[in-house]
């Protein structure tokens, strides 16, 4: 069986590697993401998150859509990231908190065993719909004038209203986090 | 006209491909070597200009100071002014000892100089060093530089977490919160260049500065009103991305140790080191590439000499004015650093912004010349007066001993 | 690499973030599955993208720069909260903001 793996990785060796550019970076994905759900130390949490949002961003680059993985790594990783990283350093919870858990609410197995009831729903869905039976294109490309187009031309209300929620957002944040002004 | 020096690199690596492929190599093979090739003369060129810099940055500051800088280190017994300096630092650099604090956290310690060096390197592979010569023309390049770029920030932070030391926790977030104040201006005036040339990927861009006005003066985006402007704001924030001085005060040894670098000695320092100045020399190409020309030459007669030596000329003397505004500037506090981000470098990135779209719509004739520099010099004086009698030097007042 | 496994991919990275988000009690770590189930979504939306018969469409792409742009602007206020709530109770835990029970 190895051999006939081996046999169809050397036939078409770039459809191969195609293949993997999309299945690895996949996997880095689900790991990293299931290390910052359990880890206990945050900042540890924190940077497995930045290795999956890296990998994710990986993906979408491997699946064609190289401006969304740009945009993803630029925002995620390079702002969201940090943010949360500030976060959790402006915060210092490296005290013991009062119960001196690290999971609270459903605990540790009602979370794992919310996570696997919808996981099953989902894998449920997704192997019976016929939706989901697609044969693959042979490639799907979005060169970033087309989307620059889109994004003025159909989709413009939309561009507008998320410039709108974002300075909102940013406003809204800066006057949140702002110090009480010594009286 | 061509100077046959010039296709020398690319017709090189065709030869030799040509000559593999005549051994019977596959098609797939071939394309590897041909990465890895390009790959491998890239990064020794700019791993070379990484030990030329840290010898010249020395002397040349040296020099502004009066003083000689390192002129001993030679090969056998000619002193070469100090050039193999570099090798002497290199030796130096592996053979120190290797110390990590007990409490640090040992894997993201050892991670976050890898965590530096990788998106350095990986953001050469956009840059036109000549006509043809580009490493990987994506369409989107100028975004993947700065995507790939947002990696240095998080490993600021993991050298500074993980050293479990307060002075580098310190100097990691006041450097996290430099480079994502300064990365805001730096984007915009990248944008500007884009947004005139129509396309994000680099090539273009360059290909849009090419041809000579009036038969003799270059077209380059640095000669216009918005983008000398561009060109201005694009170097202030490439200095404060890259950590050097006047906003260097993260590595400010009189306030932070050494900030986020503290714990780190020997081979791993050498990485951070080399990951800063080879970071330096790409958004230096960046800068060259958006503003600069790329690889054009300034005047119809000198497109004799070959388009990768004229990049990387661009490329060293704005590495030079680099060193020149070290040894001139002192350092910014981090309030004054985040303040002229904010408050004057992104309302100037604005203003320069839509001179630039005024500019294109108005015709790009004289009365667009003179809109655009209107544009952008009106809220230049406003700002500059605004903001001019907030850093003076004033009198020391003493908050707790009356 | 059919349609069926980047899906189920992610809807593992899903159901990672809804476990995240219902049993840990740190706040930051509630939004760090937030952030891992919008991703997963996102995940969603390019592999419809990819899959489907008129990629020129880009109706998949927009929805994820929509959706990373939403994403962005929610962590940010969201942190801006928890930083406010600590600076008044001096913790992030979840079950410690409980001034209105009872």
């Amino acid at each position: 069986m190895i051999c006939d793996f081996l046999k169809t990785c050397c036939a078409d060796p770039m459809k191969f590697i195609g293949d993997w550019f999309v299945l690895l970076p996949a996997i880095v994905l689900l790991l990293a993401g299931g290390a910052a759900v359990v880890m206990r130390n945050l900042i540890h949490a924190a940077l497995c998150l930045t290795l999956s949002f890296i990998a994710l961003g990986i993906v979408f680059i491997a699946l064609g859509a190289e401006f969304v993985g740009f945009v993803q790594l630029l925002v995620y990783v390079g702002a969201v990231a940090m943010l949360i990283v500030f976060a959790i350093l402006l915060t210092r919870p490296d005290q013991l908190t009062k119960s001196g858990s690290a999971f609270s609410g459903l605990g540790p197995a009602g979370g794992a065993a919310v996570g696997f009831v919808a996981l099953v729903a989902l894998l449920g869905f997704i192997f019976t719909s016929p939706l989901a039976k697609k044969p693959l294109p042979a490639s799907a490309s979005a060169p970033v004038a087309d989307i620059g187009q889109a994004l003025m031309g159909d989709y413009v209300v939309a561009l507008l209203a998320i410039g709108v929620l974002l300075t909102a957002a940013l406003v809204g944040a800066a006057v949140i986090a702002m110090e009480d002004k010594q009286p | 006209m061509i100077n046959p020096l010039e296709r020398a690199p690319i017709e090189l690596l065709h030869w030799f491909l040509n000559l593999l492929g005549s051994f019977g190599v596959p098609q797939w093979i071939l394309t590897v070597v041909s990465a890895v090739i390009i790959i491998g003369t890239v990064i020794g060129v700019f791993l070379g200009l990484f030990a030329l810099m840290s010898v010249m940055e020395r002397k040349i500051l040296a020099r502004a100071q009066n003083r000689y800088g390192p002129n001993r280190v030679g090969f056998f017994r000619w002193r070469l002014c100090g050039l193999f300096q570099p090798v002497a630092d290199g030796i130096k650099m592996i053979t120190k000892e290797d110390l990590v604090p007990r409490t640090a956290d040992q894997v993201v310690h050892f991670l976050a100089p890898v965590v530096m060096l990788i998106p350095a390197l990986m953001v050469l592979a956009i840059l036109p060093y000549g006509r043809d010569m580009v490493p990987a023309d994506l369409n989107a390049g100028i975004l993947y530089f700065f995507a790939v770029g947002a990696g240095t920030e998080v490993a600021v932070f993991m050298a500074g977490w993980a050293s479990n030391n307060k002075y580098s926790v310190l100097g990691g977030m006041r450097a996290i919160a430099q480079m994502i104040s300064y990365e805001i201006p730096l984007v915009i005036a990248a944008i500007i260049a884009a947004m005139v040339s129509g396309s994000l990927s680099p090539s273009a861009i360059v290909a849009a500065q090419g041809g000579f006005a009036w038969g003799f003066l270059p077209q380059w985006f640095v000669l216009t009103p918005w983008g000398f402007v561009a060109c201005l704001l694009f170097y202030i924030a490439a200095l404060a991305e890259s950590n050097r001085s006047p906003f260097d005060l993260p590595e400010g040894e009189s306030e932070l140790v050494a900030g986020h670098l503290t714990e780190y000695s020997g081979f791993k320092y050498a990485i951070f080191f080399m990951a800063e100045y080879v970071g330096m020399f790409a958004v230096c190409g960046l800068l060259v590439t958006l503003f600069l020309g790329g690889w054009q030459a300034p005047l119809p007669f000198l497109v004799v000499v070959p388009t990768w030596c004229w990049f990387f000329g661009k490329i060293c003397f704005v590495a030079f004015t680099m060193v020149w505004v070290r040894a001139t500037l002192p350092r910014l506090r981090i309030d004054h650093m985040l303040a002229f981000a904010w408050k004057f470098l992104l309302p100037m990135s604005f203003a320069a912004f839509i001179s630039a779209a005024c500019w294109h719509y108005a015709g790009r004739g004289p009365l667009a010349w003179l809109l655009s520099l209107a544009i952008v010099g009106v809220p230049y004086l406003i700002l500059g007066t605004a903001f001019s009698n907030r850093f003076a030097v004033s009198r020391r007042t003493y908050q707790f001993s009356e | 690499m059919t349609l069926q496994i980047l899906l189920a991919i992610s809807a593992i990275l899903f159901a990672f973030g809804l476990a995240a988000t219902l049993s840990r009690s740190n706040s930051i770590m509630i939004l760090i599955g937030i952030e891992l189930m919008l991703g997963a979504a996102n995940l969603n939306f390019i592999s419809f993208w990819r899959f489907s018969e008129n990629p020129s469409d880009l109706v998949g792409i927009m929805f994820a720069i929509f959706s990373i742009a939403v994403a962005a602007a929610e962590a940010a206020v969201g942190l801006a909260i928890i930083i406010l709530v600590h600076r008044r109770l001096k913790s992030v835990e979840a079950d410690d903001a409980n001034n209105l029970k009872g």
